[in-house]
């Protein structure tokens, strides 16, 4: 479903993704680990044209991403992103930030977008919020809106960029309970994130980036239990 | 100090505060369009775009208001610019010309306002928008400046009062301002000062006024941002 073929990108001087290669198959959840400052992000964020890459392919449904206008706006409608911080819109209730993209890109039916959004916060556990303002919730409701957003607009596949770490301890679980129910529902999922649980328990795969590089990639056994290189090692003694 | 002259003069004082208080309102209005092309220009990904916003936006504030209005009012005509007398209006040339100075100059001002507003917005927002398929007009009609606004509409409020205090050079060229108004009782009365405190009174009362309202405005935006 989604190639990504000898992928990179500078900032500047800063050769931040290194010839990357990976495939993530209909249905499968990849976790993106690695020591900060390593390029997952921006490898996220290239693979819904939030950053532009340099050279390389990525190949979403045989169609290749190239950088008009037209085809980002697909890409990203393919592909749904949850933010760290998670981004809902303060001037907008919890309900039109979810149906806002439904009807005014989509074009979708008002009544028709608002039921699908009132399913879409039962199924995150946030039916008594459709009214609230992003300020009136706590971090853990606000991703869990945030993902109630992005699947909105029923995206192929969804990708997270440390969904868990700006929240408070107590509410880390409430969101990768919903990104588990995700996954056990067969949605297409690349997650980067510090929750080792999360991607033993969750991820078909793993990928292990450092220095923009894919250092390690395979099973969570292969990957966690264990890893091959020096650097992969050194990363998982740090945060086990 | 005497202030009799007060009982003979207040009417030309009244007229004179209206028309300033007509000149800024009209100023502002136009300003706020005129602003909203230069800020969207600068913010613009076409360089010549931004680099002609940028030196406009440069030139008109390194440079003195009276010279921008006294270069207008003598320039335009002399090459030829003749504006009748419309809506039956005495001197509407003459208004029209220093409104138009006091636009191109507040309008340099207004633009960093608006500018500074739509960048003051989270980069996030701009971010979820697009990765949620939007295209930027979209996103910057109901997304970006509906929040902007919010820091947009204090600094313009203030922006209003200064144009009330700096539109009094306005008398320079005879509009006939509130401070038009009171140098004419000066030379009436032969009374030095007294006029100008008048004046001074009425400025006061104008920007105060209009600051407690922004005050008020302000409240309500905030009180709505906390939703
Ligand atoms: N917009 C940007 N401009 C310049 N450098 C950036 C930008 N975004 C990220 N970088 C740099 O790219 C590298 C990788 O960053 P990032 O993808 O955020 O890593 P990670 O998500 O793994 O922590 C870092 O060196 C970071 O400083
Ligand atoms: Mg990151």
């Amino acid at each position: 479903m989604l190639h990504i073929k000898d992928l990179n990108k500078s900032f500047g001087k800063n050769h931040v993704l290194k010839n990357l290669n990976f495939s993530v198959a209909p249905g499968e959840v990849v976790a993106i680990i690695g020591p900060s400052g390593s390029g997952k992000s921006t490898a996220l964020r290239c693979l819904n044209g939030l950053e532009i890459h340099e050279s390389g392919t990525i190949t979403l449904d045989g169609e290749v991403l190239t950088h008009d206008e037209k085809s980002l706006q697909t890409a990203r409608m393919k592909m749904g992103m949850v933010f760290q911080n998670f981004h809902l819109f303060p001037h907008l209730t919890v309900l039109e930030n979810i149906m806002f993209s439904p009807i005014n890109v989509k074009k979708i039916a008002k009544a028709q977008a608002e039921q699908q959004a009132k399913e879409l916060l039962h199924r995150v556990g946030l039916a008594d919020k459709a009214q609230a303002y992003p300020s009136q919730l706590s971090g853990g409701q606000k991703q869990r809106v945030a993902i109630a957003r992005a699947l909105a607009m029923e995206p192929e596949a969804l990708l997270f960029d440390e969904p868990t770490s700006a929240l408070d301890p107590e509410m880390v679980n409430e969101v990768l309970q919903v990104m588990q129910e995700l996954a056990e529902q067969g949605m297409t999922m690349i997650v980067v994130t510090h929750e080792m649980g999360f991607a033993k328990e969750v991820a078909d795969r793993i990928i292990f980036m450092a220095d923009g590089e894919i250092v390690e990639m395979g099973t969570a056994q292969q990957i966690i239990e264990a890893p091959q290189t020096d650097r992969a090692k050194a990363f998982l003694a740090n945060v086990l | 100090m005497s202030f009799e002259f007060i009982t003979e003069y207040w009417p030309l004082y009244l007229q004179g505060a209206g028309v300033t208080l007509l000149l800024a309102f009209f100023t502002v209005l136009l300003g706020f369009a005129f602003g909203i092309l230069i800020a969207f220009a600068k913010l613009s990904k076409r360089k010549i775009l931004s680099l002609l916003a940028t030196t406009y936006i440069e030139i008109i504030r390194g440079t003195p208001l009276l010279v921008q209005m006294l270069i207008i009012f003598y320039m335009l005509p002399a090459f030829g610019v003749q504006i009748p007398n419309l809506f039956g209006i005495a001197k509407f040339g003459d208004y029209s010309l220093v409104v138009l100075a006091l636009v191109i100059n507040s309008s340099a001002y207004i633009a960093e306002i608006i500018r500074g507003g739509i960048q003051a917005v989270d980069k996030g927002q701009t971010e979820a928008a697009l990765a949620l398929g939007m295209p930027k007009s979209l996103m910057m009609r109901k997304i970006i400046l509906p929040q902007a606004i919010k820091n947009i509409l204090p600094a313009l409020g203030n922006e209003f009062i200064v144009i009330i205090k700096e539109s009094a050079i306005v008398s320079v060229v005879g509009i006939m301002d509130l401070m038009f108004a009171a140098q004419q009782v000066r030379s009436a009365t032969y009374l030095a000062f007294e006029p100008l405190i008048m004046a001074a009174v009425m400025y006061f009362i104008m920007t105060f006024s209009l600051s407690k309202v922004m005050q008020y405005v302000e409240g309500r935006l905030a009180k709505d941002a906390t939703h």
